[in-house]
């Protein structure tokens, strides 16, 4: 069989691969590599004098490990808030319904908005004096302060962040449950319901397992989506109060082109990649395992 | 065989048009001019005046329109220049020019200035605002403007409260004293900032550093915060919201913007603010007669008579490939018909000597009042920790307005923050 196949068969394939492979390299391998070297390099230094410094620093960083805290809690809530509503949204739209076409596009809506612009409208729709919010919750309790503060409130700040973002980024968890959802085959709901299984017992002996690998792969995505998420927080509360909204882009992005520390952000930013390589280790393997 | 020919003849052809198409392009030189402005009226209507101005006067050189944000004006700077491909001439304010200096992204403008007559030359600029353009012993830029802030207020609000608008607040003490008073049916006495933007510094500076407080040792190698003064301005300010109650709230949600328009609305009385306010005011409520209704007054700073500045400036890129052109462009900018005409348009006061004491000026109902601040302007310290610092002073002044922490702890804080940016720990 080999000796069929001539040496220009052999290697033609990885000619076709080569535009590819030197744009990965420009866009993602050299930029990363410069970052790695900036992330060992002195500050203010060139060249080929390296330190460990910036690695040391950021370990000793009170505002880096509260950041990481934060951005834990931050994707912690992000993903439970997505799955609830993503899987109870996507369980209603997978139901015969009249208009149900409509009704996705309808639950797709949010994750068509950009970022900046969510940010900037759950801005002013939390402020307490031009924003709808409060007028909103006033109509159904009228003894609702009128001047409540929702961003700079350090209890309710954080959490105002993780609703906005719930809200953004629901429907592509949801997408995903959905398209597993109708992947079931109907068959199984139809023993089940003749072995005498109810509803709940249904969701979870039928739906749950049926969606266990879909579910996995959408909150690994969604979990290494949120660990970026940066426009929205910058733009509602820019980390404040405080530092109670930071998280580790926007802290990332304040070092490098705020603060001019370029080597001490690049540290930072190595340091959130190795954290999100092990995060998204479970969607690699599960992925290698599918294949 | 033919098709193969033809096809090099269309190739040629379109090749030469496109030589001799290019031909005369190629002779004039671009110089990028980038600021935030160009979207904004009516600056964009002086910038647009200047370009076009320039353009005919000068046929081998194009001054081209280069866009950036205010907010991330540094951040396309740095990218831009980490290319080297930089605008020729960029727009700034007095807290970048050190980073960038330290950088190497600017152009040291010292030959510029020898042969253009050295000291002679630059005896004709504010000198307080020319210390912002210098850096380890070169000079990077040529202020164009210089933004004193002063305290703005609703002349009839005041009527309508019982209190004489010819006698604004002098002290600390009679401006809490005037805004409780102010603040009454809906309407707050005091607008402030407290979102994360450098227009918070411009507000809270005058009554820190009015209170006698300094961010620094004199040397700029430890944090001064730890004194009386410093927790004395830093309560006065943070209290404003937090104890006297005369601050709209949701503070720390409110920019510069957010606050003049809460005065255009009426909903606020008084502000700390820039020339260009009443002018903006004037923007969003055209039905508000600015000019009779809002007066200006010096900053009720304190012990200590205190405004704080803003310099605005344009640098000359290290990685421009047309220095003397920029030059000449940067030239034009910053000449006295250039920058008197700025002041017309927008209402901008010019570091120029011969502009900032024009008639123009000394006759401006609201000019007057903030070039008589300028000799009292203060800037923050010109070292390449200060944005860092900056950040931490934000991150102390919204934890004292938001109450996750008291004024006192905020500031010890905000002290061992700085002596941590200085690496003085």
């Amino acid at each position: 069989m080999r000796s069929g196949r001539t040496w220009h068969d052999r290697h033609l394939g990885y000619l076709f691969v080569l535009p590819a492979t030197l744009m990965l390299v420009a866009v993602l391998i050299f930029p990363a590599f410069l970052t790695l070297k900036f992330s060992v390099t002195p500050e203010g230094g060139s060249g080929w004098n390296l330190t460990l410094i910036h690695y040391q620093n950021a370990f000793r960083d009170p505002v880096l490990l509260q950041t990481f805290k934060n951005t834990f809690s931050f994707v912690a809530w992000s993903l439970v808030g997505h799955f609830v509503l993503g899987l109870g949204l996507a369980m209603a739209l997978n139901q015969a319904l009249p208009g149900q076409t409509f009704f996705r596009l309808v639950a797709l809506i949010p994750w068509t908005i950009p970022d900046v612009v969510a940010g900037i409208i759950f801005r002013w729709f939390l402020n307490p004096v031009s924003g709808a919010m409060n007028p909103l919750i006033r109509t159904f309790i009228p003894s609702f302060p009128a001047d409540f503060s929702w961003l700079s409130n350090p209890t309710l700040a954080f959490p105002s962040v993780i609703f906005a973002n719930v809200w953004r980024g629901y429907p592509l968890v949801m997408v995903m449950l959905l398209a597993g959802l109708m992947a079931i085959p109907r068959e199984l709901y139809e023993a089940a319901e003749v072995d005498g299984a109810g509803r709940l017992k249904q969701f979870f002996h039928v739906t749950l397992p049926g969606l266990s690998t879909i579910i996995l792969i959408a909150l690994a995505l969604d979990m290494v989506w949120e660990f970026r998420r940066f426009a929205l927080v910058l733009t509602m509360t820019g980390g404040g109060p405080g530092t109670l909204t930071e998280v580790l882009s926007t802290l990332v992005y304040k070092t490098y082109f705020q603060f001019f520390t370029f080597e001490y952000a690049s540290a930072m930013a190595i340091l959130m990649s190795v954290v999100l390589f092990i995060l998204s280790l479970p969607y690699i393997i599960l992925v290698g395992r599918e294949r | 065989m033919r098709r193969k020919t033809t096809l090099w003849v269309n190739l040629a052809i379109v090749g030469i048009a496109v030589l001799l198409a290019a031909g005369p392009a190629a002779a004039q030189v671009k110089i990028r001019f980038q600021t935030w402005h160009w979207n904004e009226k009516p600056v964009f209507f002086a910038l647009e005046a200047f370009q076009q101005e320039f353009n005919k006067a000068n046929p081998g050189i194009e001054v081209v329109r280069d866009d950036s944000r205010y907010a991330d004006k540094e951040t396309v700077y740095i990218a831009q220049s980490q290319a080297k491909a930089a605008a020729d001439i960029a727009h700034f304010l007095h807290r970048a020019i050190p980073l960038l200096a330290e950088r190497g992204y600017l152009m040291d403008l010292t030959p510029f200035i020898e042969r253009e007559g050295g000291q002679k030359f630059l005896a004709q600029w504010d000198q307080n605002a020319l210390e912002t353009c210098k850096y380890k012993g070169k000079i990077y830029c040529l202020n164009d403007y210089v933004n004193p802030l002063a305290l703005l207020y609703n002349t009839q609000h005041f009527k309508e409260a019982g209190l004489d608008p010819n006698k604004p607040p002098t002290n600390p003490a009679e401006l809490l004293d005037v805004a409780k008073k102010l603040t009454r049916a809906g309407r707050y006495g005091m607008g402030l900032i407290g979102s994360r933007q450098e227009g918070l510094f411009m507000r809270f500076n005058p009554f820190f550093w009015g209170a006698g407080a300094e961010y620094l040792t004199p040397d700029n190698k430890r944090s001064a915060l730890d004194t009386p003064e410093a927790l004395e301005g830093f309560r006065f300010y943070v209290e404003l919201f937090t104890k006297h109650k005369v601050v709209p709230p949701g503070v720390i949600e409110q920019g510069a913007q957010e606050v003049r328009t809460q005065i255009a609305l009426e909903k606020v009385s008084m502000e700390v603010g820039v020339i260009q306010a009443p002018l903006i005011y004037a923007a969003i409520n055209p039905n508000m007669k600015v000019n009779e209704v809002m007066a200006a007054a010096a900053i009720p700073s304190g012990k200590k008579r205190v405004s704080t500045v803003e310099y605005g400036m344009r640098v000359i890129s290290a990685f421009t490939k047309h220095p003397e052109e920029a030059w000449k462009v940067y030239k034009a900018w910053v000449s006295k018909d250039v920058q008197l005409r700025n002041f017309k348009i927008y209402g901008v006061m010019s570091a120029r000597l011969d502009v900032k004491n024009s008639p123009e000026i000394a006759n401006h109902k609201f000019a007057k009042i903030f070039a008589a601040q300028a000799p009292y302007g203060k800037i923050e310290p010109l070292i390449p920790e200060w944005p860092k610092i900056g950040d931490a002073t934000i991150t102390a002044v919204q934890e004292g307005f938001s109450g996750v922490k008291t004024p006192e702890q905020a500031l010890k804080d905000l002290h061992i923050a700085t002596n941590r940016a200085l690496g003085s720990q």
